[in-house]
């Protein structure tokens, strides 16, 4: 049986590979500037089937993943980001990350 | 012996409950112990008709003398000025209570409705309502800036969606034993003593805050509520975490978000979508940051406390 870490660390390189080998389109605009937009954006995530096959794919489009900081910003001083684990916490994501990726999510 | 009136205008009567609620001193105790003679209050006064007009004829003639006039809710003006909507006793309620503050020795607002407005006083206000002497963060309101008691103190405001009960049976004690002075009141006339910190100090979850670590679901024991679920600890007048609930808890203790509603703005935003229960932002920074504090040390400072956060800090250590 496979512990969180090693869970964690097989989806982390999948991200990691889906948001690197240059198929995966994220949806790095438009950044939300207030609540309503960032509302829209967590609705959009919500909507997504939990059983579809392409549920991680729909979910990192949708957030904009980019796996390098954007705007200087990046997940290690997000809110949601737990530094140890590695992970995002926002309910709609709940995904193990890398410090320095990014989000359309971001908050600090 | 000093008598008190305690009325409700445009109110849910939430103030009263909390009052009946008080255990440091409780409602009894300030009959039985501090000499409080309760005149007529909404819930407790036995006089009905022309037996309560008579008794507030003879405070406004000061055949009877009012030493503590509490209101509860808004003064409602509506329709057109005339106040009509919420009558009392023969009369617009507003009547009433231009008449009793002007003869009243002290004049205590209990509840966000009479201090400022509250949710009543949201546009478009269609109740024309108004606080005894502020509107929302205005001073002013329905008795005017210039309202002196006849202490010489202006309305006494103990705000609070509802007012925590000690709070306001320990000025009303104050206020009946003479004691009146020893009460500082902040620039919202509320006493210091009760609003001088913040609704933050004696939180269970400031360890959370400092490291940066937030809450993401009602209820979650690990975390702090300020950065994701909207909660005003960090900038809310209150002691809501040394004088607990039921003397037990908080809002924060349980999880919930601090709504901030001991401030005159509440509730924040109009109450628009989003921006209840939830931090608002801009560009991913929250708009309202803890009181002092700048935006680039609020970045700074949660970079630091990010890079040195403990393991601890991301586990359910309430076991």
């Amino acid at each position: 049986m496979s512990s969180r870490k090693e869970e964690d660390d097989a989806l982390r390189a999948k991200i990691f590979h889906l948001l690197t080998d240059g198929e995966l389109k994220t949806t790095l605009s438009p950044i939300p500037e207030d609540d309503q937009q960032f509302e829209q954006i967590l609705r959009e995530l919500r909507d997504v089937e939990t059983s579809a096959p392409d549920e991680l794919e729909q979910k990192l489009v949708i957030s904009g993943f980019a796996p390098k900081p954007v705007n200087e910003q990046q997940c290690f001083e997000c809110m949601y980001y737990m530094v140890h684990r590695k992970y995002c916490e926002l309910p709609e994501l709940m995904v193990p990350v890398e410090a320095e990726w990014w989000c359309r999510l971001w908050r600090i | 012996m000093a008598n008190l009136l305690w009325l409700q205008g445009g109110a849910c009567s939430g103030n009263t409950m909390s009052f009946l609620n008080a255990e440091s001193p409780s409602a009894c105790d300030l009959v039985t112990d501090f000499g409080i003679n309760i005149l007529w209050h909404p819930s407790l006064g036995m006089e009905l008709g022309d037996g309560l007009q008579e008794l507030l004829n003879d405070l406004v003639s000061g055949r009877k003398k009012l030493d503590i006039f509490v209101f509860e809710g808004t003064v409602i003006n509506a329709p057109d000025g005339t106040g009509t909507w919420n009558r009392f006793a023969g009369k617009p309620m507003k009547e009433w209570v231009q008449k009793l503050a002007a003869v009243a020795h002290y004049v205590v607002a209990i509840g966000d409705c009479a201090t400022w407005g509250g949710i009543p006083a949201m546009a478009p206000n269609p109740t024309e309502s108004q606080g005894l002497q502020f509107l929302k963060k205005a001073n002013g309101g329905f008795l005017g800036s210039s309202y002196r008691s006849g202490s010489g103190l202006p309305v006494i405001n103990i705000p609070g969606c509802p007012a925590h009960p000690d709070w306001v049976t320990q000025i009303l004690v104050a206020v009946a034993e003479g004691r009146a002075g020893d009460i500082t009141l902040d620039e919202l006339q509320r006493p210091k003593t009760f609003f001088q910190s913040f609704t933050q100090i004696g939180c269970t979850r400031n360890m959370f805050y400092a490291y940066k670590t937030s809450a993401t679901q009602f209820g979650q024991r690990r975390g702090c509520l300020f950065f994701d679920l909207g909660c005003r600890g960090p900038m809310t007048h209150s002691p809501c975490n040394r004088i607990l609930w039921n003397n037990q808890t908080s809002k924060t203790r349980a999880g919930m978000p601090c709504i901030g509603c001991t401030e005159p703005e509440f509730p924040f935003y109009d109450l628009a979508p989003g921006t209840v229960f939830k931090t608002s932002t801009f560009l991913g920074v929250p708009k309202d940051l803890p009181t002092g504090v700048e935006q680039m040390g609020y970045v700074k400072l949660g970079q630091a406390a990010k890079a040195n956060a403990p393991a601890w800090t991301e586990e359910d250590i309430f076991v």
